[in-house]
């Protein structure tokens, strides 16, 4: 009996064998099935550039010591920690600064490490210290009260201290445009979001891409998905994951992405790729990633948070010695979010983008931190 | 042995049970299981109109989140039937993420597939030369592997991928495989699925999910199933290997050479896990390496081993488990693992009938009282709260570890170090 089994099994085998046939990547079907948004009207184009030139007074400061504390992934993330240090790098170019220590942090350290690091550089003698991410919230806290005479940077989160400089963004208004890009590109109107984790700042993410694309298209369908859940930052590091995510939202009829899920936004352009959909990048220009380049025609613009812009202003203001004058956040008005459209796939929407942009800057719209479900 | 006539006069002086009280074959059971739970997922996604329950997408969505857990499982199988625990092999696969990168890049994704195997079972290698040879407790070694893995790894990175894909963390582009489909059944079966005809559909999609879009290793990796079974149940050297792990000093005393038994063992359990790494780098989908993608994957798989109580097909039970819910959590969220409580539901009542035709109260009670806390769940929540569904399969597991704990049977000599009188 179990012989005979196992010879039937051998045609079984066979025939399932001889019928493999390699899958065509080209073969894309039922990419928009939906009908096109019916869209709004774009708002009027802005006056002519009233471009705030800000004084630029040489500074120098060739013996200033900074310390730079990333978040996981450090120097080479391709997202914001590298943003920091092309922020420090300009610091070395335009500041003549010299002697600067980056440390990073190491997936599930513990937060103690996190206060040792920080302790460590201001005990060697670094200041300012810039520390980037919100993780280090609770170090810095805890660090800027024992050394009270170091100016502390803290990225992405804020610490009520006199000598901490909170560097935040303006998240929703840098997605406000992911958003309407978004929009405007998608043939089946339904649009989908992948975030990292689940966390307020994500969500800041997600609100202002909602609010981009329903502004554009009040009836648009939009997929929202967290990779994992507050406490658990394996989503902001898991391509895989972000992949099959990525993979349902276009089953679901989605054709154009965007994320805020850090090194998982690899995994995601290669699942849009694969399903003939479209991604926008963040935080950093994407499109201009090395490590994206086999996916950049895709890729049709990026909602900008300029972490390097914060962290040169937050050094200069160091050493002119006036941290106070540092904007309470880093928005349109100051340039410290806005969008890219490297590739030219969008070049067509850029006076829409300016148009929206100009509504935000002048405060006539106004774009909340909050998602709407 | 009782003749037959004795066991009929027996069972007359009691209540008679509809079934005999043994065992069906393992096959039987497989394919009761299966129809039993394709069954109620059908029955779920016709009452929740969910038809993404078993859409193909999904299903091969649970076959590649599946896999790479599966093979790590697999390759704790084969240590720990020969006595050694491998709780190394999250390190293990993280050395094989790394070597199937380094090779994949350079040679295509088949050198991947050998270096990242080869690479896994250099951290075997190590773990069965301190395990067995130096009788380090396993459980430390295993917790060293981990680490070492991580950091020889960063360090082989920032050494190797960084002037090419200038990033310490990365690895540049890995060629990946193609994807193939058995046609023209593929096809047929995504007609069938189109009609959304409540049962036949469902069975379409659930089938053309594992016979489209696979890659030649996620193939090759799911025959390594029967194929360790076959070698570990069937065969003169896997009855001694197993022997390693349930008696040694009987296996020792009959001729058998214990530890080279557990090197082999060892070996190929790193050489298996280090093959799951290369899974998360040249599989479609996948994107190379990356510092620390393999999240927990290793003990993932070691606790789809135990959930399949050391055997092969429950372990590949418990690792598509945790693909499926993780697929579904992933794809479409709260609503979709919502509807799984229902169907848990469905198989719950099903259980609670069977034994209780078999006159097991205290079983048939047990399943009926979970259907009832499913139910009432079921009933009075619209959806999963969204901080509970990415745990969704760790819940699972959890909750079948607790009812089935009393029949699992891990090897005797699991764990204990051996050292021969000779």
């Amino acid at each position: 009996m179990r012989r005979l089994r196992g010879l039937l099994a051998i045609p079984l085998l066979l025939l399932s064998l001889t019928a493999c046939v390699k899958d065509d990547p080209n073969a894309i079907s039922r990419i928009g099935k939906g009908a096109a948004c019916t869209r709004n009207s774009p708002p009027a184009a802005p006056p002519s550039s009233s471009s705030t030139t800000t004084s630029a007074e040489p500074v120098s400061a060739p013996n200033m010591r900074v310390g730079l504390a990333y978040d996981i992934g450090g120097r080479g993330d391709t997202s914001f920690n590298d943003l920091a240090a092309a922020g420090i790098d300009r610091a070395k170019a335009e500041l003549g600064v010299t002697d600067v220590r980056e440390l990073s942090a190491a997936a599930g350290e513990s937060p103690s490490a996190q206060v040792a690091r920080l302790r460590g550089m201001a005990l060697e003698g670094f200041n300012p210290i810039v520390a980037v991410g919100f993780a280090y919230t609770d170090g810095i806290k805890q660090v800027s009260k024992e050394f009270p005479n170091v100016k502390f940077g803290l990225v992405d989160s804020v610490v009520e201290a006199p000598n901490v400089s909170s560097l935040i963004f303006a998240e929703e208004q840098g997605s406000f445009f992911a958003g309407v890009m978004a929009a405007y590109k998608s043939r089946s109107c339904h649009v989908g979001f992948i975030g990292g984790v689940d966390i307020p700042l994500i969500h800041k993410f997600e609100a202002g891409f909602v609010q981009g694309a329903k502004a554009v298209a009040p009836g648009i369908q939009i997929e929202r998905k967290y990779l994992s859940p507050a406490g658990d930052t394996r989503g902001f590091n898991d391509p895989g994951k972000g992949n099959e995510a990525t993979r349902g939202q276009i089953d679901a009829g989605a054709d154009v992405i965007y994320h805020g899920a850090g090194a998982s936004a690899k995994g995601i352009f290669d699942a849009a790729k694969a399903g003939g959909a479209l991604g926008i990048g963040c935080d950093a220009d994407q499109y201009q990633q090395p490590t994206l380049a086999g996916v950049k025609d895709i890729i049709i613009g990026s909602a900008l948070k300029k972490v390097d812009v914060a962290v040169f202003d937050f050094i200069r203001a160091v050493a002119l010695g006036k941290t106070a004058d540092l904007p309470k956040v880093f928005d349109l008005r100051n340039d410290g979010v806005g969008y890219s459209a490297s590739g030219g796939k969008i070049n067509d929407m850029i006076p829409v983008l300016e148009a929206y942009k100009a509504q935000i800057v002048s405060g006539k719209l106004t774009v909340s931190q909050q998602p709407t479900r | 042995m009782s003749t037959p006539t004795e066991v009929n006069v027996l069972n007359k002086a009691r209540r008679r049970p509809l079934f005999a009280d043994t065992q069906p074959a393992p096959w039987v059971r497989g394919v009761s299981w299966a129809v039993l739970v394709i069954t109620a997922l059908a029955i779920t996604s016709y009452v929740t109109e969910l038809p993404q329950l078993t859409s193909s997408g999904t299903m091969q969505s649970a076959i590649r989140l599946a896999l790479p857990i599966m093979l790590a499982g697999l390759g704790g199988l084969w240590a720990e039937r020969a006595g050694v625990v491998n709780i190394g092999l999250e390190g293990m696969m993280i050395l094989g993420t790394w070597g199937a990168a380094w090779a994949g890049y350079q040679w295509g994704p088949w050198a991947g597939v050998i270096a990242g195997a080869a690479f896994g079972a250099l951290g075997g290698l190590l773990h069965a030369l301190a395990t067995v040879t130096f009788g380090v407790n396993h459980i430390v070694s295993g917790v060293a592997i981990n680490l070492l893995g991580a950091g020889v790894t960063k360090y082989l990175s920032t050494l190797i991928f960084e002037p090419v894909s200038r990033n310490p963390r990365e690895s540049p582009t890995v060629p990946k495989f193609d994807t193939y489909s058995s046609q023209p059944f593929g096809r047929w079966l995504g007609e069938l699925e189109e009609t959304q005809r409540f049962g036949i559909s469902d069975v379409a999609g659930v089938l053309r999910g594992m016979i489209t879009g696979l890659s030649p290793l996620t193939m090759l990796s799911i025959l390594l199933v029967p194929l360790s079974f076959y070698l570990l149940w069937r065969t003169a050297f896997g009855l001694r290997l197993r022997s390693c792990g349930e008696n040694p000093r009987a296996a020792d005393s009959l001729g058998v050479q214990v530890n080279r038994y557990k090197y082999i063992a060892v070996i190929i359990s790193g050489a298996l896990a280090g093959l799951g790494g290369a899974a998360l780098v040249v599989n479609p989908g996948q994107t190379g390496y990356l510092e620390g993608q393999t999240g927990g994957r290793g003990f993932i798989g070691l606790a789809a081993m135990i959930f399949g109580n050391w055997r092969p097909g429950g372990m590949l039970t418990g690792s598509l488990l945790f693909g499926y819910t993780d697929a579904l959590q992933l794809r479409q969220g709260p609503s979709t693992v919502h509807a799984l409580l229902y169907a848990a539901l469905l198989v719950l009542v099903v259980l609670a009938i069977y034994e209780a035709l078999r006159l097991r109260w205290m079983f048939a009670a047990l399943c009926m009282g979970g259907a009832a806390v499913f139910l009432l769940l079921y009933a009075l929540t619209d959806e999963l709260p969204e901080q509970l569904t990415p745990y969704t399969p760790h819940l699972v597991t959890l909750v079948v570890l607790a009812l089935s704990s009393q029949r699992l049977r891990p090897p005797a000599a699991s764990g204990q170090n051996y050292r021969s009188d000779a």
